[in-house]
């Protein structure tokens, strides 16, 4: 069986109340969900926590899901927005700032210098931009796909993740061999 | 894909979490159930206080027609009452009671 028709056979259980079912598709696209998140809000613990939220909320609306829609790009939608009220609530934007300090510090071994320029480069991003960098470049979502999930137009996202990459780049110091 | 890509890839790959994580798959399992739960409690009070709201509404036509139905119906229910403690002292089994089989 394929992982889409899986999916879809997961998707139909819990759509009639199988709570196993769920958690199959929690254990299947919880790695998908954290890296998102992660990448998206840069403090690790908060992304953790999003993420419970984002799968609580699925399992509210699964419902809704409709039958050969890509459930891992349906999840990431959930936890975008999840993100965005979080960033949008009072003080959260402050105690993001402090907390990505806080997880840079935290994750300080391997290649350092280059991740820390890496984290600093994505927290400097605005957050759309953040959020499309983080589908299409560091989890393999097509474009098509990330504008689904992040519910943007295709030329939107093309143009944030061809900007993200070059700002990223540069706080790399890497050479473009792209362009 | 470029180098500078593969490169991105290489340092995004480090956010990643292990592709299989019990504890977090209990905790978002145990707070889906605490919302079924929660769900279903809310559910069922509901459903009580509309069915206790509606028993109090035809209450006084209940109560007359029980009472008229009881007392129509007192013999027969007392012959069932007797033959069902009968059965319970009996343990299920009258007719091994009554000598019938071994």
């Amino acid at each position: 069986m394929s992982p889409a028709s899986l999916d879809e056979t997961l998707v139909a259980a819990a759509q009639g109340g199988s709570a196993d079912a769920f958690s199959r598709l929690v254990e299947r696209h919880q790695q998908a969900v954290r890296a998102f998140l992660r990448r998206a809000c840069g403090d690790w613990a908060q992304a953790d926590d999003l993420a419970q939220e984002t799968f609580l909320a699925a399992w509210s609306r699964i419902g809704r899901l409709k039958t050969g829609a890509s459930v891992r790009a349906w999840l990431c939608g959930i936890g975008y927005n999840k993100h965005l009220t979080a960033v949008r609530s009072a003080g959260r934007e402050r105690a993001r700032a402090q907390a990505y300090e806080d997880a840079r510090d935290e994750t300080l071994d391997a290649p350092a210098e280059e991740k820390i320029a890496l984290e600093r480069a994505m927290a400097e991003l605005p957050a759309e931009q953040r959020a499309c960098v983080a589908l299409c470049l560091a989890a393999d979502f097509s474009h098509a796909e990330a504008a689904e999930a992040l519910d943007m137009p295709l030329g939107t996202v093309k143009s944030h993740v061809s900007r993200g990459r070059a700002r990223l780049l540069q706080a790399l110091g890497v050479c473009d061999d792209a362009s | 894909m470029t180098q500078a890509d593969d490169r991105l890839k290489a340092l995004f790959a480090q956010d990643v979490p292990p592709p299989r994580d019990a504890a977090f798959n209990a905790a978002v399992m145990e707070r889906v159930m605490r919302q079924r739960f929660r769900e279903d409690l809310a559910m069922l009070s509901g459903v009580s206080v509309i069915s206790g709201g509606a028993l109090w509404l035809v209450w006084p036509t209940l109560q007359t027609a029980l009472v008229t139905l009881s007392q129509g119906l007192a013999p027969a229910l007392g012959a069932v009452a007797l033959a069902a403690c009968a059965a319970m002292v009996l343990n299920g089994r009258p007719s091994a009671a009554l000598g019938l089989h071994s």
